[in-house]
């Protein structure tokens, strides 16, 4: 038994020490490539390290959505399912809540209030990554294909409701954007922060991320996931139901997709504006991938993928390096976790080619 | 006599596992070598050294008395050692010709020489009797065809001392007995051949001499001549092996199973079973024969509730299940040992663990409200392994770190756990060893004088013929005829399995 958890605890260890070194490798890449254009070569890990020191108010307010999009992503992928429309999901959400939000009675009590905020926008995330997930189980419908087109319907669909039934015919400029949201419908941000808008989000992406983990290890829902994800014809051959678990991990997925766009408009904005969200979703799949997809990983991945895009805005707003280098180092850690699919049959050939070279 | 390839002393260590310690041997131009072991032997890393795969860590190879040095299968194939591989590594969409010339055309022009290919390829068809039509594309040919592009591919590349790789395991009666008619050509022709089988018959009828391996080490080294069955089974499980189990007297109960003109399509649509009925009562073993892909696959997945059938009913324990979901069905009693264990049997980057809880990681008392108790399932999981003994240190291990033996074990112990009445095996023992072979027959014996029914379905004969109780032969899609235990022989059977015949009236053909 403690032989079984030293190993556990040495594979973990090799898995994130690996990890960590595709950082390096990829903020060593990224900082030649500023080096090269003109720029101050070390801006970027400058940027991470305030991010993580000075400035960690604005990392945690990144670090929540990008946590809860690791986790969607996480999700559906130990079932092998491919959900890319995490951002649509969350826009459906953001547009259920802000709905919720406005037609609740102004007095209501702030935290029932909230409730159903959130409840609208679980519900509406999971709804609408219901679609792709049917097409998939009774049509036979690529999820990667119906996903992604989805995003954009959700986008758009977002913004036809800021111009025309939830316009804000207050303002007086011409703002896509809904009215401001009732403050007792206001998710409160974390008061040590301020004035950042880091917010209790942070806590309920913990809180998620702890329910995630209970189910993938604990419950016949997390053995049903793991085998319809490596082997689904075994998993029909026991008596599973592969259909039902891959509507399950959908609609997981969905539901925690639109708890993001309930915080981000609730914390964050405080009104539906069209195209608030960043690609939070894509990003949500490199958060995962850097994690290995594991819930628990996704919380650190999450976290450096806060403050490097906080670093980012940061080092944008301080020097003339422009935040776009913090895509190039997303790219980068992309390529360098794909490489640990080649690497390994790399290895023997260089290793055959220094022989023969001798 | 010239040696044609000599391995001398190899030894090859992986970590935790010694592989090879200390293997020596060798075969002359003109010999077929026999190398037989269980599986985890040793025989693959052994032709997997020769053939340039991986390298020994200690050892020393010599060709054609020559020492050398084989870091990868194309310095073997310079060689002139050719490999014929158990999974065919062939291209389904290139035709037979482009198959063989890959990667060694000959060119004229800068284009490809298709006359001088044909004329070179058509002197090795003739010289060794491999007929082939040439234009054919891959993914037409059967599997004996396929196997025959193997080995006039290694043949068009200059190879003569061959490994073939259980070549025979994929075949039919019919085509085996071809392969082993070409190989005694190759032989006269003056090809040394390295022979890997497990089946004990054909190492008999075909070597010149034997090596006989076990846990990575020579348990036996002789001739042909000197060898006999007995002798050959005893050095590879290292005890005596009996593959004739007595079972209890027959005494058939009440029926089991009743399969009642069930008609299936298979995957493409098309139709796979037609009014297919059978029974099976307590206390018994009913083999189904047949060549693969007569209906046998489909029946089963309509009796597991896999598939739904487009007519007639299955019934168990007198109740019609015919639309009841796999689980409900298993619930009942119903146990299954799937033909593949890797595609549908088991998941093999799971753990053992997670693979031999399937039947109960939802039941109390090893779950409560969809809440597993992971030590309870631990417990399940570690005694199980116990029991039937599975090889591994520890059942949080990956499912594939296992051999094809101890997964089948693993499936084994899994599907009896459940205490079923009716178990249907599907090819149980398909590419175990004879040791495995030996104690998956003894607990299907066990099952039925425990008067539980089972279903057996196998491609081999001699496993239908020696468990069997009542025997039906099946042929596209048909049950073309029905034993008792004793009525038929194998040459009988055989003629009903390939459709020339059937009970009560000509084929319909």
């Amino acid at each position: 038994m403690n032989k079984l958890m030293n190993k556990k605890v040495t594979g973990v260890l090799s898995i994130t020490l690996r990890q960590v070194c595709l950082i390096i490798v990829s903020l060593i890449l990224a900082s030649i490539a500023l080096g090269v254009s003109g720029y101050e070569p070390l801006a970027i890990v400058k940027g991470i390290v305030n991010g993580l020191t000075s400035d960690i108010a604005g990392t945690v307010r990144w670090a929540t959505p990008l946590i809860l999009s690791g986790l969607a992503i996480c999700v559906t992928y130990k079932a092998e399912v491919f959900n890319l429309g995490v951002d649509g999901q969350l826009y459906m959400g953001a547009a259920a809540g802000t709905a919720a939000a406005l037609a609740l009675p102004e007095g209501m009590n702030h935290v029932i209030s909230l409730i159903i905020v959130f409840l609208a926008a679980i519900i509406a995330g999971a709804l609408f990554a219901m679609i792709p997930a049917l097409l998939k189980v009774f049509l036979d419908t690529n999820e990667v294909v119906s996903t992604l087109l989805l995003n954009f319907i959700a986008i758009l669909f977002i913004e036809y409701l800021v111009n025309g039934p939830m316009m804000d015919r207050t303002a007086g400029t011409n703002l896509n954007a809904s009215e401001v949201l009732p403050e007792n419908t206001w998710l409160p941000r974390i008061s040590f922060f301020d004035p950042s808008s880091a917010n209790i989000g942070f806590y309920i992406a913990i809180v998620v991320m702890l329910l995630i983990t209970f189910i993938f290890y604990k419950t016949t829902l997390g053995h049903e996931i793991k085998m319809v994800g490596s082997n689904p014809v075994l998993a029909k051959y026991a008596g599973m139901k592969p259909k039902r678990t891959i509507l399950q991990v959908m609609a997981i997925s969905g539901a925690i997709a639109g708890m993001v766009g309930a915080i981000e408009v609730t914390a964050v904005q405080h009104r539906l504006l069209s195209g608030f969200n960043p690609d939070f979703g894509f990003d949500g799949i490199v958060v995962s991938l850097l994690a290995n997809n594991n819930p628990i990983g996704v919380v650190f991945s999450g976290i450096f993928f806060g403050a490097l895009k906080n670093g980012g805005i940061n080092m944008e707003r301080l020097t003339d390096v422009p935040s776009a280098v913090t895509e190039i180092v997303m790219a980068i850690i992309i390529i360098t976790i794909s490489a640990k699919f080649v690497l390994p049959k790399l290895k023997p050939r260089v290793a055959a080619a220094k022989k023969g070279g001798e | 006599m010239e040696l044609a390839v000599e391995m001398l002393n190899i030894s090859k260590f992986y970590p935790g596992v010694v592989a090879n310690d200390d293997v020596s041997l060798a075969v002359a131009k003109g010999k077929i070598l026999g190398l037989i072991g269980e599986n985890g032997a040793g025989k693959s890393t052994m032709m997997n050294i020769l053939y340039g795969m991986t390298k020994s860590d200690i050892g020393v190879i010599k060709v054609h008395g020559e020492e050398v040095k084989i870091d990868s299968p194309n310095t073997a194939i310079k060689l002139g050692i050719g490999m014929v591989h158990q999974h065919f590594m062939l291209m389904p969409n290139l035709s037979v010709l482009q198959n063989i010339i890959l990667g060694k055309e000959p060119v004229k022009n800068g284009l490809i020489d298709v006359k001088t290919a044909k004329a070179k390829i058509q002197e090795i068809m003739d010289a060794y009797n491999l007929p082939l039509n040439l234009d054919e594309k891959i993914y037409q040919l059967s599997v004996g065809e396929k196997q025959r592009v193997e080995i006039i591919k290694s043949l068009y590349r200059g190879a003569n001392i061959l490994i073939m790789d259980e070549p025979t395991a994929v075949l039919t009666p019919t085509e085996t007995d071809k392969l082993l008619e070409v190989m005694r050509q190759l032989k006269e022709q003056g090809c040394a051949i390295i022979f890997i089988t497990h089946k004990l018959r054909e190492v008999m009828a075909i070597t010149d001499e034997i090596v006989v391996m076990r846990k990575g080490v020579v348990t036996g080294s002789l001739a042909t001549a000197e060898a006999n069955t007995e002798l050959l089974s005893n050095y590879m499980v290292g005890r005596e092996v009996n593959l004739e189990i007595p079972g209890e007297a027959y005494r058939p109960g009440n029926t089991i199973l009743e399969v009642k003109n069930v008609s299936a399509l298979n995957q493409r649509g098309l139709p796979a079973l037609r009014c297919v009925n059978l029974k099976v009562r307590e206390g018994e073993v009913v083999g189904v024969a047949g060549v693969e892909g007569n209906g046998q696959s489909e029946l089963i997945e309509v009796i597991s509730g896999m598939i739904r059938p487009t007519g007639g009913q299955v019934g168990f324990h007198g109740k019609d299940v015919t639309n009841d979901p796999v689980r409900s069905r298993r619930e009942a009693g119903m146990s299954h040992i799937p033909e593949d264990r890797l595609k549908m049997g088991t998941a093999k980057n799971c753990s053992i663990r997670d693979n031999l809880i399937l039947n109960r990681y939802y039941q109390k008392p090893y779950s409560k409200n969809g809440i597993m108790d992971n030590k309870k399932l631990m417990g399940l999981a570690d005694n199980l392994c116990r029991d039937f003994q599975v090889k591994t240190p520890d059942s949080a291990r990956a499912l594939a770190t296992l051999s094809g033996g101890n997964m089948q074990k693993v499936v084994f112990a899994r599907e009896m756990e459940a205490d079923p009445s009716l178990l249907i095996a599907a090819q149980p023992t398909r590419g175990i060893d004879i040791g495995a072979i030996e104690s998956i027959h003894r607990k299907i014996v066990e099952a039925r004088d425990n008067r539980k029914g089972v279903l057996l379905v196998s491609a081999e004969l001699d496993e239908i013929l020696s468990l069997s109780d009542r025997i039906l032969v099946m042929y596209e899609g048909e049950v073309m005829a029905e034993f008792k235990r004793g009525e038929a022989d194998e040459r009988k059977i055989a003629e009903y399995m390939t459709g020339a015949k059937r009970q009560g009236g000509d084929s319909n053909e």
